[in-house]
């Protein structure tokens, strides 16, 4: 049977180094602004080849994370590597990382046109052509000021801009706040098609927790500041259950790994940190769980956390529990 | 294995070379041509009009001023031209200062305001570099245009200097000559520049930019100025016009008695009838008795004057786009 | 799943038939399992559709299946053609039998549709529609199958999810990736005796008739089913994907 992974692929299909490597690494990496610490403690290891997920509340830390990466902010504590190692806001860096921020800045008064040229002024790789190509499929006239382009338009002209820069990290903070459905979905196939074409990793920031199971294959998660999960998704929805039982007897399983709980008057659902293989109690069901149920379980619970233990590297065995953390 | 592969890439980053320099021309031109449009126009306005007008005046000293203190010259040249002529030194001096804020200050304040710094310093070009580039050719585009019109307001001078109706040291004049004008011009870009790295927020920072551009200014024409060479002192009475006198006073027997300004002299001329005689204070009481002392600089420093201005000015703008880079460079959000 | 009215896939499958001008022309060519296969679903479609009497269905299934040439296959349509198009089916594809019929375009035969609401897991739903396109006939051996980044392109899914339906495929036996090609149909699913499949089909169809005499309404029935069909799978030690050892049926129904 031919093992063959590279499907569908244009480009030159080899298996280099690159991808046993983390797109972005950090370790006790902290963010203070002023007295508040916006960021604390954050020990990532994202691997490359991946379309990671950023989620968390408003004020969780997310757009300094990302900032801290693609290096508009220097850390206060620990430190932070792209790209299998270069220091963020290396030249390095900045050559292979197109960075979309919040409410997607552009300058309002340049045109389009303006706006590539500009780009690729500014860039070592610039595709001017596949860009070019890709507003006229999507209806952006060239001669328009950036300012006068529709919302969607104008995520779409950023996000082209960016891919257009061919980068081996595309960030994204919250790149969809603005768009309407439609828009939504463009934005993500263009997205994903640069990542299934080019080997593009992404790491994109959202509050939007309904689209991501399609999206991401690695999840963040993010609370006041910390990561609280970390790890790819199938391994985090393989290794988590619903236990549905009755509810007097949900308190016995206090020493199992339990994220959350949720109580009728007869009927309990656990959400706990176990496998198919793990041994169902009697009279207990267990359910599979989907990826929104499992980040609204472990936003609800603030000192629950699922990180990968200490050993770096792009598999992430994810530990069945760290009992000093996690809450019944 | 669920991750795809990453291709090859064909240039390798150990070799990274930075992007070129001369990018940033037309990068620098696109963002500021506005900035620069409007300078342009200021100057460029102001510069028809000195062009015409010392058309205007050259001719009128021509014909009329041979000899310059002919009742003709006084008729034809200076009360025709005179009053403009020192209007117009009055309203220059805001010239440097407003090039400077509106063409310093808007380059990091608005990308700071409107959050383009997000877009401008994650490209690969680097964020110290490009305002490294940015700063330097816009400066010396500035001061270049400033030279060029200092040049010639000098020339539209040029009769009134001759004629002796206008001082080279001059406190309106001297800062609006060739050298001193260009770095006057670099300074208030660079003040801008730093200002709207600190404010954050345009028109704070044009504002700022301006206020402390008239601050350092008067600070240099009331103070600083006298002192770039140690005055020399006399006591001739007959100084040239072109001398530039920062202090008189009176001695007698080798001692100090007087200023040559205040309360005291005004007594010590009522107490020679000074007033009613044809001599002037210092002539009136020489006769007297006093030694008149002057410490001035001669015309003849005029140029190391402006040459001592221009290069502290310079160095002055030197370390504050440094200090904004140093900025830059350590943080930005 | 949508229906691509299009041509089938270029340069794919064993054995390219001749235009319908070459009726007779390669009668003598030795035909493969594949063809024999298809040729026997094709003919479970008209007994279904009821053209065939059971006689008369198990006579030509057994023709077809003992065929060795295609002058062999010939023939067993006879009396069935449907869209006026030869006697001698342009085998493995085209001709009479397919639905949608008509002419096929560049390019895959089937589109995927994503159910975001169904709780089934993405690549799983690739997987099963690629199967029931096969079952159905909208897929046949040598059909590929949409390039991935086409399918994360219209929807807007990850890339990796579809890679991982497509491994699966693999892992199955039903599909074979061609390297700069694409990924290519290789074999039917196992159309275990079709008839049998009647046989079942109408047993269950009983069965259910009793369940809903008993009182148990469609949930109750999908729920019983469910925990007696991962009884039965633990049973018998399989140790395929647990979530999707129903086929696609969530599990614990609650």
């Amino acid at each position: 049977m031919n093992m063959n992974m590279n499907m569908n692929m244009n480009m030159n299909m080899n298996m280099n180094m690159n991808m046993n490597m983390n797109i972005i690494e950090t370790s006790g990496l902290g963010k203070r602004y002023g007295s508040t610490w916006a960021l604390r403690e954050c020990s990532l290891a994202v691997p490359a080849g991946h379309v990671a997920a950023l989620i968390g509340p408003n004020g969780a830390g997310k757009t300094t994370l990302l900032n801290l990466a693609v290096g508009l902010a220097a850390p206060t504590a620990g430190g932070v590597t792209v790209l299998g190692g270069w220091p963020a806001g290396s030249l390095a860096a900045l050559d292979g990382i197109a960075f979309v921020a919040q409410d997607t800045p552009l300058y309002r008064n340049l045109s389009v046109a303006d706006m590539l040229h500009l780009t690729r002024n500014l860039n070592r790789r610039f595709d001017q052509a596949s860009a070019e190509a890709r507003l006229a499929e999507l209806g952006i006239p060239p001669k328009r000021k950036a300012g006068k382009l529709s919302g969607g338009q104008q995520a779409q002209l950023a996000l082209t801009l960016a891919l257009a820069r061919r980068p081996r990290l595309l960030v994204l903070d919250e790149p969809m706040a603005m768009l309407d459905p439609i828009a939504r979905h463009d934005f993500m196939a263009t997205v994903l098609t640069a990542a299934a074409d080019d080997g593009v990793s992404v790491v994109l920031s959202s509050h939007v927790l309904a689209e991501l199971e399609r999206v991401a294959d690695y999840l963040i998660m993010m609370s006041r500041g910390r990561v609280q999960v970390a790890g790819e998704v199938d391994e985090l929805l393989a290794s988590h259950r619903v236990l549905t039982g009755p509810a007097g007897e949900a308190d016995r399983y206090a020493e199992r790994p339990v994220v959350h709980v949720r109580r009728g008057g007869a009927q309990a659902h656990l959400l706990v940190r176990a496998s198919a293989d793990d041994p169902v109690p009697p009279g207990w069901e267990a359910h599979p769980v989907g990826l929104e149920e499992l980040a609204l379980a472990y936003l609800r619970e603030p000192g629950a956390a699922a990180l990968p233990g200490p050993a770096r590297g792009r598999t992430l065995p994810l530990e069945t529990g760290q009992p000093s953390e996690v809450t019944q | 294995m669920t991750a795809l592969t990453t291709p090859a890439r064909p240039e390798e980053d150990a070799g990274l070379r930075p992007v070129p320099w001369r990018r940033m021309a037309w990068v620098t031109w696109r963002q500021h041509r506005a900035a620069l449009a409007g300078v342009a126009a200021l100057l460029g306005a102001l510069a028809v009009y000195l062009w015409l007008t010392g058309l205007q005046i050259h001719h009128a000293y021509a014909t009329a001023c041979h000899p310059a203190s002919s009742l003709a010259c006084n008729i034809n040249f200076a009360g025709r031209y005179a009053i403009s002529v020192n209007i117009l030194r009055v309203l220059l001096q805001a010239v440097p200062a407003l090039v400077g804020a509106f063409a310093g200050a808007p380059v990091l304040a608005r990308e700071l305001e409107t959050g383009t710094f997000r877009f401008a310093w994650t490209q690969g070009f680097g964020r110290w570099r490009w305002t490294l580039a940015k700063l330097v050719l816009l400066s010396v585009v500035v001061a270049a245009a400033a030279a060029v019109f200092s040049v010639l307001f000098s020339w539209y001078l040029q009769p009134f200097s001759a004629a002796g109706y206008s001082i080279p040291f001059a406190t309106d004049v001297f800062d609006l000559r060739e050298v001193a004008f260009a770095g006057w011009t670099l300074a208030a870009f660079a003040i801008g520049a730093l200002a709207g790295m600190l404010i954050r927020r345009t028109v704070p920072a044009i504002g700022a930019t301006l206020a402390v551009y008239a601050g350092l200014a008067l600070a240099t024409a009331l103070w600083l100025r006298q002192h770039y060479l140690t005055p020399l002192l006399t006591t001739k009475l007959n100084l040239p016009a072109s001398a530039w006198i920062i202090n008189q006073w009176y001695t007698r027997d080798g001692k100090f008695a007087f200023p040559a300004r205040g309360s005291q002299i005004i007594n010590a001329l009522q107490q020679y009838s000074c007033n009613s005689s044809q001599l002037s204070p210092p002539q009136c009481l020489t006769q007297h008795g006093y030694t008149w002392w002057a410490s001035y600089q001669p015309g003849s420093r005029f140029w190391p004057f402006q040459w001592i201005e221009g290069g502290w000015l310079l160095a002055l703008s030197v370390l504050l786009i440094a200090a904004t880079l140093w900025l830059v460079r350590r943080r930005a959000t | 799943m949508a229906i691509d009215k299009g041509n089938g896939a270029p340069g794919g499958g064993a054995g390219a038939s001749p235009a319908s001008g070459g009726l007779y022309s390669d009668q003598h060519l030795r035909v493969s399992d594949a063809e024999r296969e298809a040729v026997s679903g094709r003919l479970a479609e008209h007994f279904a559709a009821g053209r065939l009497d059971r006689a008369e269905f198990d006579d030509r299934v057994g023709r077809a299946m003992s065929a060795k040439t295609r002058a062999d296959l010939r023939g067993l349509f006879a009396g069935l053609s449907e869209t006026g198009a030869p006697a001698v089916p342009e085998l493995p594809r085209g001709g009479g039998g397919t639905p949608g019929g008509g002419p096929r375009g560049p390019g895959s035969p089937i589109e995927f549709r994503l159910d975001a609401a169904s709780g089934v897991p993405t690549y799983l739903q690739l997987v099963q529609q690629v199967e029931h396109a096969l079952r159905l006939g909208y897929l046949k051996p040598g059909d590929q199958l949409p390039k991935v980044r086409d399918v994360v392109a219209s929807l807007a899914i990850n890339p990796n999810t579809v890679l991982k339906a497509y491994r699966e495929l693999e892992t199955k036996g039903l599909t074979a990736g061609r390297p700069g090609q694409g990924t290519f149909i290789q074999a039917t699913l196992s159309q275990v005796a079709l008839p049998e499949l009647a046989g079942l089909r109408k047993s269950l169809l009983g069965w259910l008739t009793t369940a809903g005499a008993a009182g148990l309404d469609q949930d109750g029935i999908v729920a019983l089913f469910t925990s007696a069909l991962r009884d039965f799978h633990e049973r018998r030690g399989d140790t395929g994907d647990r979530r999707g050892a129903a086929s696609g049926e969530t599990e614990g129904v609650a």
